[in-house]
């Protein structure tokens, strides 16, 4: 089978239409194709081409949660029974948060879809996030990467306390990337994090350059 | 020149006798008087106490009666978190979608603009705003605040729905938008009837960070032109619209709205936004964080090559791009304000 079956699917999703690419996902699973290639050559092909066109500057945010919110119904259709802040992928594991103190969650969920539409497990710990929590999550679900949304300065000094604490729980391995409008002044020093992402799909082209176990 | 004629002449274009300096202190007026930020916000005598006390400090050319985004959500029925230290953040939306997932605009418009004399914050935002005129005259410009109308209606829905909504259904986004519009104007006419100069119109969902410039066009611009030609009409100076973020593809809209003063931020370069807006105001931008991180040095290197991109243009306020933070080094605002007071 070629690749010329997904292509409905892959325009659905681009065209933000839910209901279409919910159909084309039922039409393709009854059809015979695995879960694995509606991700990796339907949803990932979807969500590569938003990336091509998504510069620094041409980043249109509504495009964005329109796809990104066809991708999530999508992941729900293929991973049924699975809680929203768990989605389930092919790749490597992201834990993301936004910090106590931060209820702005709207960069954090668009990390959440970009990265959920290049197949990778994202959990999601939400907004408001402790430290305490966002450990404890990072000890259980060993990703390869935390990805810390920031849209107010305040969070900074708890930005700049993750990678002590993650090697004090053996856990340094775990990269550390920081995004949002309030991180992206400041510097990958400042914060001590491993990288700033100027938007979601820098955070992701970084995550798939470190190269995890399946990037 | 006193610092409203100071102002004034920048808005016009005249010869100011020096570049007026506004460094935006919120909350960090009452981080500098040892009150809360959670108490600051919520109290019109202790905004108006702080802000008259960091004037004295700082000497720069306003003083705002600002508390946060969400005064006008409070107050059509939004729940707020209140904590300590911290700026209050909204708990749960005003407006909510049923399960079926239908969104109920009816409890919100049946509710009409609220009464800025009684609703939530809102007589507090007034009481900081007398107290100040009374005691600042016409000397110093004195500063209320609305959020836009889009702003607004992504307060009271939550921005993720707000965008959604553009996409799903535009109509009931442009009714919400509507209704946002007229609760605006209402309590920034109180806001001018009440003693400021005007209600600078704060807006960071139209920044293009968020929407398109295309869809400021549609859905926020012409709010914005009412909002502004009602605050002119109640006798408003001039009006100051207030968009963070990478603005560069909507300033060319801002003179269609009536903005006078236009505020950008860091990521707009000087030379770029005076080329797109020729003979408009621009306030702007020294980095926010800078406040925080550098240097009374980096703060004079960063604020001197301003004005010297501005030397000559004459409609330029010397201020941060954005909210100067409230946890931000005093020596820092200082070193703001000396640049342009040197320049006397």
């Amino acid at each position: 089978m070629g690749k010329q079956e997904l292509q409905p699917l892959i325009e659905a999703l681009l065209e933000g239409d839910t209901s279409e690419a919910s159909a084309q996902v039922r039409a393709l699973l009854g059809s015979g194709i695995s879960v694995e290639r509606i991700v990796s050559d339907g949803v990932e092909a979807a969500m590569s081409s938003l990336d091509a066109k998504c510069t620094l500057e041409q980043f249109n945010l509504l495009e964005i949660m329109l796809v990104g919110r066809a991708v999530m119904k999508v992941m729900n259709e293929l991973f049924p029974g699975v809680a929203d802040h768990s989605v389930p992928g092919l790749k490597d594991t992201v834990v993301i948060a936004a910090l106590e103190g931060d209820i702005h969650d709207l960069g954090k969920n668009i990390l959440k879809m970009v990265l959920t539409g290049n197949g990778y497990r994202v959990v999601d710990c939400g907004r408001d996030c402790s430290l305490q929590r966002l450990m404890d999550t990072v000890e259980r679900e060993m990703p390869v990467a935390v990805g810390i949304s920031g849209l107010i300065s305040p969070v900074i000094p708890l930005v700049r306390r993750i990678r002590p604490l993650l090697k004090e729980r053996g856990l340094d391995h775990v990269k550390v990337i920081a995004g949002g409008a309030a991180l992206k002044q400041s510097s990958r020093e400042n914060l001590d994090v491993d990288f700033v992402a100027e938007s979601a799909f820098d955070g992701a082209h970084y995550i798939a350059d470190i190269g995890g176990r399946n990037s | 020149m006193n610092s409203l004629e100071r102002v004034v002449a920048a808005v016009r274009f005249e010869e100011p006798d020096r570049v007026p300096v506004i460094p935006q202190v919120f909350g960090h007026a009452g981080v500098m008087a040892g009150v809360p930020i959670d108490e600051y916000v919520r109290d019109g005598g202790l905004i108006a106490a702080c802000q008259m006390k960091i004037l004295e400090t700082y000497g720069h050319d306003a003083v705002f009666s600002v508390m946060d985004a969400n005064v006008e959500t409070e107050a059509l029925g939004s729940d707020l978190d209140y904590r300590k230290g911290q700026y209050p953040v909204v708990r749960n939306y005003a407006v909510t979608k049923d399960r079926a997932g239908h969104i109920d605009f009816g409890a919100i418009f049946g509710k009409g603009a609220p009464d800025p004399e009684r609703a939530g914050r809102m007589p507090e935002m007034l009481k900081a705003l007398r107290i100040m005129r009374r005691e600042l005259r016409d000397e110093v410009l004195v500063v209320g605040c609305v959020t836009g109308p889009l702003t607004l209606a992504s307060q009271l829905l939550g921005p993720e729905e707000t965008l959604y909504l553009a996409i799903d259904d535009p109509a009931g986004l442009e009714r919400l938008i509507d209704f946002a519009a007229d609760v605006v104007i209402r309590f920034g006419v109180a806001q001018i009837q009440a003693g400021a100069h005007l209600p600078v119109v704060f807006d960071p969902f139209a920044s293009p960070a968020v929407i398109p410039a295309s869809f400021f066009r549609e859905f926020a611009l012409p709010r914005l032109r009412k909002t502004c030609e009602a605050f002119r009409q109640a006798g408003a100076p001039a009006n100051w619209l207030h968009i963070a973020g990478p603005v560069q593809d909507i300033l060319s809209f801002y003179p269609q709205a009536g903005i006078d003063i236009a505020n950008f931020d860091y990521c707009v370069s000087a030379q770029e936004a005076k080329t797109r807006l020729e003979h408009t105001c621009l306030d702007g931008n020294v980095k926010s964080l800078s406040f925080v991180e550098g240097e009374p040095g980096d703060i004079k290197a960063e604020a001197s090559a301003l004005l010297r991109s501005f030397a000559g243009h004459r409609g330029f306020i010397l201020s941060s791009g954005c909210e100067i933070p409230p946890e931000s080094k005093q020596e820092n605002i200082s070193a703001l304000v000396e640049i342009s007071r040197n320049r006397e």
